[in-house]
C-alpha cells in the first residue's frame, strides 16, 4: 500500500460516492467555466479549477474562493461532456474547508449554511427573516437599507413570512434528524 | 501476546491516518489503512482485523457512523471492537452547543475526541484488544 496520498487522491476520496468519472478525466474543454452563471464572480474558474486539483496545488485551491460562488445550479454537471460532477465537487470543496476550518473569514456561505442547518434542524423548516440577518450586517449601509426595503414590501405582499412556519410532528421529525447527523444534545 | 495484533485505519485525512500508525506501528502493532468509507468496507471484508479505528466525517457527511451501524448487522464483523477518533465537535461545532457526543446514536466500544495524546490512544487500543479476547474465550 502506497503511504503517501496525493491531493487529488483526496478529493476523490471525498467524492467516492458521486456517481460520474474522476476529476482527472477533465480534458480542459471549459465549457464549465463557459456555462456557469456566477463564473464572473469566481476568482479562479471551474475549469481552472479542476486544473488545479489535478496538479495537487493543494494550497492555491484551498486559498481560492471559487467554490463558495457556486450557486448549485448544475448546468457544468450536465453539460460536461467527460461526465464529471462538478457540482458534486464544489459541494466536495466546501466540505473539505469546513472541517479543517480552512474557509476565508469574510465569506458569506458558511454562515448562511451553518444558520441554514440549524433552522432546519429546530423548526423542520426554512424560515427567511432568520437566514437572511447571517449575511445582513455584513452588507453596506445602503445595500442594508435596500435588503430591508425589499424585505418589507415582500412582507407586505404576503410573500415574507412574519412567523415561522411549523411543521406536524416536529418530534418526529427531530429523531429522524438525530438518526442522519449526529447532533450533541 | 505472542502474535502481531491486526489494525484498521479508516480515515479520510492522509495526514492524521499516517501520524496513528506510526504511533501504532512503533507500539508493534500491524497496521492497514483506508482513505474512504468504500476502500475501508472492502479491506475489512477481505481480512480479518483484530480493531478498527474509525472516523466519523467523511465523503458526503457522516459516513463512518454508517460504517459503524452497518457493522452492528453483520454477523462476522459484529465482534470486532470498534475505536471511534473524531474531530466532529470541531468540524461541526455549531450543532454541539458543549454536550456529549452522541450518547444513543451508534452502538461503539469507545470514542476518542481528535487531536488525540499517544499514550491516550495505546492505552485505548490494548484495553479494547483484551476485552475483546476476553470475550472471545469465554
Amino acid at each position: 500500500m502506497s503511504t503517501t496520498v496525493s491531493f487529488r487522491q483526496e478529493i476523490a476520496n471525498l467524492l467516492h460516492a458521486v456517481e460520474g468519472n474522476p476529476v482527472n478525466a477533465c480534458m480542459q474543454c471549459g465549457t464549465c467555466s463557459g456555462t456557469c452563471p456566477v463564473g464572473d464572480f469566481m476568482d479562479v474558474r471551474p475549469q481552472r479549477l479542476i486544473r488545479m486539483i489535478d496538479a495537487g496545488l493543494k494550497d492555491k485551491v484551498m486559498a481560492t474562493r471559487a467554490f463558495w460562488y457556486c450557486a448549485s445550479c448544475y448546468q457544468c454537471t450536465v453539460r460536461c461532456p467527460r461526465g464529471i460532477d462538478i457540482a458534486e465537487l464544489m459541494y466536495g470543496l466546501k466540505r473539505y474547508t469546513i472541517w479543517r476550518n480552512q474557509y476565508p473569514e469574510d465569506l458569506i456561505g458558511p454562515a448562511f449554511s451553518e444558520t441554514f442547518v440549524k433552522n432546519i434542524v429546530r423548526t423542520g423548516r426554512s424560515y427567511e427573516p432568520v437566514l437572511a440577518t447571517s449575511y445582513f450586517f455584513t452588507l453596506g449601509l445602503k445595500e442594508m437599507l435596500a435588503e430591508a426595503q425589499n424585505a418589507t414590501m415582500l412582507m407586505l405582499k404576503g410573500r415574507l413570512p412574519v412567523l415561522p412556519a411549523r411543521i406536524k410532528r416536529l418530534e418526529n421529525f427531530k429523531r429522524m434528524i438525530k438518526r442522519i447527523i449526529p447532533i450533541g444534545d | 501476546m505472542s502474535e502481531q495484533k491486526q489494525l484498521l485505519i479508516i480515515d479520510d485525512d492522509p495526514d492524521f491516518a499516517e501520524g496513528i500508525k506510526s504511533i501504532l506501528v512503533k507500539a508493534n502493532y500491524k497496521v492497514d489503512m483506508a482513505h474512504n468509507p468504500k476502500e475501508g468496507w472492502a479491506a475489512l471484508e477481505k481480512k480479518k482485523y483484530d480493531l478498527l479505528l474509525l472516523d466519523v466525517m467523511m465523503g458526503r457527511g457522516a459516513e463512518g457512523i454508517m460504517i459503524a451501524r452497518k457493522l452492528g448487522k453483520d454477523a462476522k464483523l459484529r465482534e470486532m471492537p470498534v475505536l471511534i477518533i473524531t474531530s466532529i465537535r470541531e468540524q461541526m461545532a455549531f450543532l454541539f452547543p458543549g454536550a456529549a457526543v452522541h450518547p444513543n446514536f451508534v452502538d461503539v466500544d469507545e470514542l476518542v475526541e481528535k487531536p488525540v495524546e499517544p499514550k491516550l490512544l495505546l492505552d485505548k487500543v490494548s484495553t479494547l484488544l483484551k476485552l475483546s479476547e476476553t470475550k472471545k474465550k469465554k
